[in-house]
């Protein structure tokens, strides 16, 4: 069931929630909405859910016009970030609710629903709780039992409400690779909203970057982390080092460095910012043709990675690098040194401030 | 012996022995002097006091009516409840501060202003009885005081509970496929029952003992409209003492009961949603 999203637009007491936002998620994709707090994602979601009306523009599921159908009618599952499971039920009831409270004709038997929903908690590995209530259950356990409940009533499409967000890193990170399978085996169009770029790099098949009610990108991770098509979305995925400078007939200078672009350029004298990812800065002890130098001002040990924090000489804004741990002995630095560091690649985006 | 815990504030036997004096003086003394004078009667006696036919009757009124004004409270309190949580309009504080009025006026006041209302000429009176209704008088008419004196216990004890209730489970309950009214009856109501049984008991109980607002609308007849606590009062004026300290006895006892029977109630409900 695809969604297509058409022209939303969303005002909240003279607050923009969301400016024309159109998107479409494909059929039996995963999909995560990123952008920091207050980009609006949660209220895009909310609208395709029924729960909150647009103020113009329309919901299609599947091609039909779902805009004004309540939420009850929209067959959505919806898990919140804190759970919303009904604590006077058990963990049975919370996931035989959707099934006990349908019309008399179209209501399962009390087999059937039985049947229904032992497969669902043997699905989320909680059978063995059947008859706890709520307030029994960890967080992660609290999750997977509001994930069933919204399963048991066999949605078109599933929506989740940074369905991660209130649980610890371990029980997060388990449940976003349970989350995953769990898509791959059942093939639910689902839309999950995120704020952690992490989890929607790992998870999704599809990124929709959101910032101030907009959508700045939407590609596969791979293209939104290599091919970021704004300065927010570079910084938004992941860290990053900016260098500003200018552009001058297919040469930028920043700093003291000049480095040589596609000649063909004909900007003149044109301001712009160069983002370099940790990763992309390369370290050596020597100096080269293109280096800044740098001393070493602290390093943090991560398991196998090391992150480096640079100060350059003539500028106090501090470069990050990070390096894998054998490179790190291999140079043999220490807290103070001084080395030189090259960008491996970078970006450019004009009109830097 | 107790389980001693540290805790911030200790001081656990200092407040337990300050509560149950506190408790005796108030309360258990006094409550005690009736169980003896009431002693003092053999037992014929007090079978006589407390079981003429028109002790039987006050007591069915008493009980009676107290009991249909708690339920009234308990819908209507909810319905006001609800209002004042779930939506905002131009005035809602003032509705708010008017709710608490029936416990701060004197209930004399009360008990002549309904009966001015309720009475066959009053202003809303003389347009029940064409209709065939009398309220002012009547038995109806001790309902209609027992529940303006017991309204505010529904609304304070459930309006806490409904701000607490997360909107996001009715969502979930929406989302799921359940109408308005499911959402209200499975999964409003239970979180909401202990709080609603609190307020009940507690309007049922103020309607027991309840006294100045009645005794004005009541009309007072012997065998139809005369409540319990009237008949205490009437008795001591009689100087029987002894009659009024049996009648409060058994008032006490079969009180006391139904209270412990509603707070397991409500205990047994709010272990288990909670």
């Amino acid at each position: 069931m695809s969604i297509e999203i058409k022209n939303i637009n969303k005002t909240f007491n003279k607050f923009d929630a969301l400016k024309n936002v159109s998107l479409t998620v494909p059929d039996g994709q995963l999909v995560a909405l990123l952008g920091p707090s207050g980009c609006g994602k949660t209220t895009l979601l909310r609208i395709v859910a029924g729960l909150e009306v647009a103020d113009s523009g329309s919901i299609l599921f599947h091609g039909e016009d779902a805009t004004s159908q309540h939420v009850r009618d929209r067959r959505v599952g919806f898990v919140f970030q804190h759970y919303a499971l009904f604590r006077h039920l058990t963990v049975f009831e919370n996931v035989a609710f959707g099934l006990r409270v349908r019309p008399r004709k179209q209501r399962p038997s009390p087999t059937e629903i039985k049947k229904r929903v032992d497969d669902l908690l043997k699905l989320i590995q909680l059978q063995d709780l059947a008859d706890r209530y709520p307030r029994q259950l960890s967080g992660g356990q609290r999750q997977r039992v509001a994930l069933a409940r919204a399963l048991a009533v066999e949605p078109k499409v599933l929506l989740l409400d940074e369905p991660f967000g209130a649980l610890d890193t371990k029980v997060r990170k388990e449940l976003r690779r349970w989350l995953r399978r769990l898509h791959e085996t059942m093939h639910i169009t689902s839309v999950f909203v995120t704020h952690d770029q992490e989890e929607a790099m790992e998870v999704a098949d599809l990124v929709v970057v959101m910032n101030e009610g907009r959508i700045e990108q939407v590609g596969t991770p791979d293209e939104i982390y290599e091919n970021p098509v704004n300065p927010f979305v570079y910084q938004f995925i992941g860290h990053v080092n900016l260098f500003h400078g200018r552009l001058n007939t297919g040469q930028v200078r920043i700093g003291e460095l000049d480095i040589t672009l596609d000649p063909h350029t004909e900007v003149q004298m044109a301001p712009v910012v160069a983002y370099v990812r940790p990763h992309e800065l390369e370290i050596s002890r020597t100096s080269e043709d293109v280096a800044i130098a740098v001393t070493v001002s602290s390093i943090h040990l991560l398991g196998p990675m090391v992150h480096l924090e640079l100060l350059p000489k003539d500028s106090s804004e501090v470069l990050e690098a990070e390096l894998t741990k054998e490179h790190y002995r291999q140079l043999n630095l220490q807290k103070g040194d001084k080395v030189f560091v090259k960008p491996r690649k970078m970006r450019l985006f004009m009109g830097g401030k | 012996m107790f389980l001693k815990k540290h805790t911030v504030l200790p001081g656990f036997h200092l407040a337990l022995g300050f509560t149950i004096l506190y408790l005796s003086l108030v309360v258990l003394i006094p409550l005690s002097t009736v169980f003896l004078k009431a002693a003092t009667l053999s037992w014929e006696e007090f079978g006589n006091a407390v079981l003429a036919p028109r002790v039987l009757a006050s007591y069915r009124l008493t009980f009676g009516a107290s009991l249909l004004a708690a339920l009234l409270n308990a819908f209507f309190g909810l319905l006001v409840a609800w209002v004042l949580v779930r939506y905002s309009f131009f005035g809602k504080r003032i509705i708010d501060a008017i709710i608490d009025l029936p416990f701060a006026l004197p209930t004399a006041v009360a008990g002549i202003s309904l009966t001015a209302i309720y009475a066959g000429n009053g202003w809303v009176g003389q347009y029940l009885e064409p209709l065939g209704i009398k309220v002012a008088f009547t038995p109806l008419g001790i309902v209609v005081a027992l529940t303006f004196i017991g309204l505010p216990f529904v609304v304070r004890t459930v309006q806490p509970i409904l701000q607490d209730l997360e909107m996001e489970v009715e969502e979930a309950a929406a989302s799921l496929g359940a109408t308005r009214w499911q959402t209200f009856t499975f999964v409003i109501l239970p979180n909401l029952w202990p709080a609603l049984l609190t307020g009940f008991a507690l309007a049922f109980a103020r309607g027991l003992g309840e006294y100045g607002s009645v005794v004005f609308i009541a009309g007072n007849m012997p065998m139809v409209s005369e409540i319990v606590p009237l008949l205490i009062i009437t008795k001591l004026e009689q100087y029987d003492y002894k009659g009024a300290a049996a009648i409060a006895v058994v008032m006490l006892i079969a009180s006391f009961i139904l209270l412990l029977v509603i707070n397991i109630l409500q205990w047994w409900s709010s272990r288990r949603y909670s």
